[in-house]
């Protein structure tokens, strides 16, 4: 790229000069052969040729000629004027014949003019390409390439004019116009967007305002059972009707009651709650669950998980395969956290693959409300969803159902490596003794990533049939990182076998490895 | 007939340079609506997102965070200090001493209480010898590794962690970089959002902390640096991070993430064989690698890409340091785009092949070079006196349109969404800066760059030449960075 | 009559602190942001100041900070969605603060509190 480049501007510079040159270079300044060049042009635009005879007395026979057409000035005679050179030359022989003593006048624009006049008109003409120049015929011996270069080559720079400025023309304009119009339709939305969001935050901040004396006598100086007895009419000397109406000062509210409720502990929230109802925000929150906008609806699934809209859920339940990931998110959890008996079914039949996002807000539901409501996790199991019957033994172990293992044991024969993975991991973590055959069959795996799972899981409850597949496993790895975590587990195992393996071995990595695993300060890492 | 030829290559040219200008608009235009909708998703996202749980419970990932020093001894305690008192459950923090020539590994010694372990180092990626692993027999320091290893330049620093690292997620970041205690926690969520698509990596934004009030590894006061220079990095970050990384993250075609703040899934990095330690632009060559591997394997994979401010870090205010730091960046680009040449308008790459790389080579790349031949063909014309030129003095004002344009627009996005220059002082500097800069900075910026191209074809005698420049310039960027904080 | 200087940026939040307060009989003063709030603790010389950590331009932990040297005496209670673990709330503790009440909260049990401090 570099290298086209440099060559192009060297080929500038050498053009340049050459080109310039080119324009100027053929138009003899010799007189003589100015004139043999005139001769050649015959009639050049603009330029013309008179006889200029200074004597006071003219031969009569020239006077009558119609040829010359004299007349007659203060100075002497004049003829008429010739358009072509050729012509002119002819007649200047007779005059020479005749012995008169006589001028040839150029004429530029009907103003006569010196020879040297005459040859820069005629270079300016050639510059500006209005005059084609007429030359001889070429002659061999000269140079092809230095005639070539005095050619002005005038065709170029009307297929220049043309097709040039017009495509530019067009392209530019074309450009220059989008950029405008895209430019400003983006600052004018801005500006509009930004606007309307200064009307809405000066009308939320107003209404903001408004509701804080109503709010808060309500909330002390009424009780709970007051608040639900409440008339409309009583409602609405704290609420204007007029407002209550409004879909902002709704939002406003429904934003504010909410916030509260995060930041009151003890009865406030129960009054909160109340109020919500009464003031039927509750039903704005359902209506707005079905709005177009994403988050316009997970905002609708939040309102009722923190106002406890029961009475929604059947709903809410509609949601839990939703195409968007924060709307089935926040279903998902709105179910869990508010239905009396969680029944796992609709998460065991979600079709989309559960993020570890999802899982870490799941678990912190189900965790909080696990104990009372009696979940049934192993319904999870039966998921024909990979991530989801995943999600259900990570729960076994995070949860510690230890009655479950059993049921583990029961599906651990036939699933995914992933999922077995997964069991191994919970074994360890449960301390389930009685499924080593199981880790020690998976030991045996060729699957890697198996083999090394169950190894971590037979270092914390395996018996001795696993430390002798480790002792194999060791010996027949040739990857170190791997054989690092088949000796850390035999360690776990059985302290002497891995003594007997790392002492007498004559490989030095083992002596290495041994110091690592022994090491205090490496014990986490 | 030779000004036939003459007048072709200013017509072919005229033509390219169009076409070019065309498409800068157009592209930049669409950029720019990009981002703003992936800036009007984040925001809508950041409503619903609880970091609460994500520090204690038990599904979220391990993070090691890999700090390679070199010669950093005057703070070096005191950053190490910050990394480990981020709030995140399980993570782990690895320093890499790469072959310091100061009392690096010395202070780390003695302040953190460390010892020489046994570890047994057998890396999968080979790396420069280790002299030693140390750790603490302090509970309060257990987070903490300090690997002692040869000289070998940043890539080779972040191999050894690489090697070692225990966790699942890699965060590779500069030891000077000042992190938010959320940062962890706000940097993992993509990877734990993936359901269908893996997220193989995910960057951050860097603010620039120069002039600014930190406290407790949080910029507390926003200001803008005093040096023009300064100033104009803050406009130039402002339009890369929230207006190229947001576009390009919508479209998942992001090729770069920040070598000072990213974010890996460890088994992968492994499995592409880490950093490449032969081109100065380690951070960007591994992330095209990653994604050919993706690619190539037909895995759906993503990018992702966190607009929180999270990092900070103190840019070059002098002109000397900043034009090395260009020189270097353009010089990997070069190498990496060079590296990648099978991307190149490859369907089989998608997005990668046919929109990221050939936007690179195009804009990243070549835009000093073109920039410069657009300019002299310009001036040709006016010499001439060509009738077009007014149409190409057209196109360059509106180029800089687009540049006020783009500019204005990454400041008000940045006043949207963040809000951090609250200051109406600060603001109006920052404008003046957007007006000024075309004429002012750019120029220079464009000069950096093309001599980064003339210094890549100057050392172009094979990769092996390469690591001695590339740590040579890593050693001399730190003296400066030394001379300019002293 | 006492006074009881509230600095909280939440307005609802702090208005029913103020109500429950008055029911109490105290004289109260609210402000919304830290700046103000370093203000008023000078020019009003309150008997107790409540002020949340987490506030626009100047953070709790400076005025608690302004508070603790131009008046060392003056109980100050903070209020707080931060956890009692966190960093800042810590220092809050570090630098003498009375009370620290964690949000959510009741306001009752904020009244007893301050009844209790003020006696």
């Amino acid at each position: 790229m570099i290298r086209i480049f440099c060559w192009t501007i060297v080929g500038l510079l050498l053009f340049l000069p050459g080109w310039i040159q080119a324009q100027e270079d053929f138009i003899p300044e010799d007189s003589v052969e100015f004139r043999d060049f005139l001769i050649l042009q015959k009639e050049v635009t603009g330029l013309g040729y008179r006889f200029f005879i200074p004597e006071a007395q003219l031969p009569d026979s020239l006077h009558v000629d119609s040829l010359f057409q004299f007349s007659q000035t203060v100075s002497g005679f004049e003829s008429r004027y010739f358009v072509d050179f050729t012509k002119a030359k002819e007649l200047e022989n007779t005059l020479i014949n005749k012995g008169v003593s006589y001028r040839l006048d150029y004429i530029v624009l009907s103003e006569v003019v010196s020879t040297s006049a005459a040859q820069e008109y005629l270079v300016d003409l050639v510059r500006d390409a209005d005059y084609p120049i007429k030359r001889g015929e070429l002659k061999p011996t000269e140079d092809f390439v230095s005639l070539a270069s005095q050619t002005p080559y005038s065709p170029t720079k009307q297929f220049k004019l043309k097709f040039l400025s017009d495509y530019r023309l067009f392209v530019v304009t074309v450009m220059i116009i989008f950029f405008f119009l895209v430019a400003s339709i983006m600052i004018v939305s801005m500006l509009s967007m930004k606007a309307g969001k200064n009307k809405r935050e000066n009308l939320q901040k107003e209404y903001g305002k408004r509701i804080i004396a109503p709010l808060t006598s309500l909330l002390f100086e009424k009780e709970l059972h007051e608040i639900q007895e409440m008339e409309l009419e009583e409602i609405h000397s704290f609420f204007p009707k007029n407002l209550l109406a409004r879909p902002m000062y709704q939002h406003v509210l429904i934003d504010n009651i909410i916030g509260l409720n995060k930041k009151m502990k003890g009865d406030f929230k129960e009054k909160l709650k109340a109020l919500y109802k009464k003031l039927g925000l509750d039903k704005i929150s359902i209506k707005t669950l079905h709005h177009k906008k994403w988050d316009r609806a997970t905002m609708a699934l939040v309102q009722i998980n923190e106002m406890d809209l029961v009475e929604a859920l059947p709903e809410v339940k509609k949601f839990t395969n939703s195409t968007n990931f924060h709307v089935r998110s926040m279903a998902v959890a709105t179910l869990l956290n508010l239905s009396e008996k969680v029944d796992l079914i609709f998460l065991r039949d979600q079709t989309y693959p559960l993020s570890l996002w999802q899982q870490m807000n799941y678990l912190r539901i189900i965790r909080f409300v696990g104990s009372q409501k009696g979940l049934k996790l192993e319904i999870l199991f039966d998921s024909k969803n990979q991530s989801i019957r995943i999600f259900g033994i990570k729960l076994v172990r995070i949860l510690g159902r230890v009655d479950l293992i059993e049921k583990l044991a029961g599906i651990a024969g036939g699933v995914s490596e992933e999922e077995k993975e997964e069991i191994l991991e919970t074994y360890a973590a449960l301390g389930a003794y009685m499924e080593t055959a199981f880790i020690n069959d998976c030991l045996k795996s060729s699957n890697r990533a198996l083999s090394l799972a169950a190894a971590k899981a037979a270092a914390v409850v395996g018996d001795s049939g696993s430390a002798d597949i480790l002792v194999d496993l060791i010996g027949a790895e040739t990857v170190f990182r791997k054989k690092h975590s088949y000796l850390k587990s035999l360690y776990g195992v059985d302290k002497d076998k891995f003594a007997e393996v790392t002492l007498n071995n004559a490989n030095p990595e083992m002596l290495e490895l041994r110091n690592h695993i022994l090491d205090p300060m490496l014990q986490n890492v | 007939m030779y000004s036939f030829l003459f007048y072709t290559i200013l017509e072919v040219f005229g033509l390219i340079f169009l076409i070019l200008s065309f498409s800068v608009i157009a592209i930049y235009l669409i950029l720019m609506a990009l981002s703003a909708l992936e800036m009007r998703d984040f925001l809508r996202k950041n409503r619903f997102a609880d970091y609460g749980d994500i520090v204690t419970s038990p599904i979220a990932p391990g993070v090691s965070i890999l700090a390679p020093a070199y010669n950093e001894g005057q703070n070096i305690v005191q950053n190490v200090q910050s990394l480990l008192s981020l709030h995140y459950g399980k993570f782990e923090v690895i320093l890499i001493n790469d072959g310091s020539k100061d009392d690096t590994l010395q202070k780390l010694i003695e302040s953190f209480k460390m010892e020489k372990t046994s570890y047994a180092y057998h890396p999968e990626i080979e790396t420069k010898a280790v002299r030693g692993i140390y750790r603490s027999k302090n509970m309060s320091y257990r987070r903490l590794t300090v690997i002692d290893k040869e000289n070998g330049g940043k890539a080779d620093a972040l191999n050894t962690g690489i090697n070692i690292a225990s966790l699942e997620i890699l965060a590779c970041i500069d030891v000077d970089c000042i992190l938010s205690s959320e940062s962890i926690s706000r940097m993992v969520r993509p990877f734990m959002e993936e359901t269908n698509k893996k997220v193989i990596a995910v960057g951050g934004v860097i603010g620039i902390a120069n002039n600014c009030d930190v406290q407790d590894g949080t910029v507390t006061k926003y200001r803008v640096p005093e040096t023009t220079l300064g100033k104009f990095q803050v406009i130039e970050y402002l339009r890369a991070f929230l207006m190229g990384r947001m576009a390009w993250s919508r479209i998942n075609g992001l090729m770069l993430i920040s070598g000072a703040f990213g974010f890996f899934r460890k088994d992968l990095v492994r499995e592409v064989g880490g950093y490449f330690p032969k081109t100065v632009g380690e951070d960007m060559e591994l992330i095209v690698r990653m994604r050919r591997f993706m690619d190539e394997k037909k895995i759906p994979y993503k990018v992702g890409f966190v607009p929180d401010p999270l990092c900070w870090t103190e840019v070059p205010e002098t002109e000397d340091v900043l034009s090395r730091q260009r020189n270097r960046w353009m010089r990997g680009t070069i190498e990496t785009l060079q590296l990648h040449q099978a991307l190149r308008l490859n369907p089989k790459y998608g997005i990668l092949g046919m929109l990221s790389y050939p936007f690179w080579s195009v804009f990243e790349k070549s835009a000093p070079i073109l920039e410069t031949a657009g300019i002299v063909y310009t001036a040709i014309l006016l010499v001439i006196g060509d009738f077009s030129t007014v149409y190409f003095v057209a196109l360059l004002l509106m180029m800089y349109l687009l540049s006020l344009l783009v500019s204005s627009f990454s400041v008000l996005y940045e006043q949207i969404a963040f809000n951090r220059y609250k200051d109406k002082n600060d603001l109006r500097k920052l404008i003046w800066i957007i007006i000024t800069e075309p004429f002012v900075i750019h120029p220079k910026v464009v000069f950096w760059g093309l001599m980064g191209h003339i210094d890549f074809i100057k050392g172009k005698g094979g990769w092996g030449s390469m690591i001695r420049t590339g740590f040579k310039k890593a050693e001399d960027r730190k003296n400066l960075a030394e001379q300019t904080t002293t | 009559m006492k006074k009881i200087l509230i600095i909280e940026d939440d307005l609802l939040i702090s208005s029913l602190v103020q109500f429950r307060l008055k029911k109490d009989g105290y004289e109260t003063h609210l402000v919304c942001d830290g700046n103000e709030g370093i203000l008023a603790i000078d020019a009003l010389n309150p008997d107790l100041i409540i002020t949340d950590v987490m506030m626009p331009f100047r953070s709790g932990i400076e005025i608690i900070h302004h508070a603790k040297q131009s008046q060392p005496n003056t109980p100050i209670i903070v209020l707080s969605s931060l956890g009692e673990e966190e960093q800042v709330v810590l220092e809050a503790f570090n630098m003498g603060v009375a009370d620290f009440i964690p949000k959510p909260f009741n306001p009752n049990e904020l009244a007893i509190r301050v009844k209790r401090i003020l006696k």
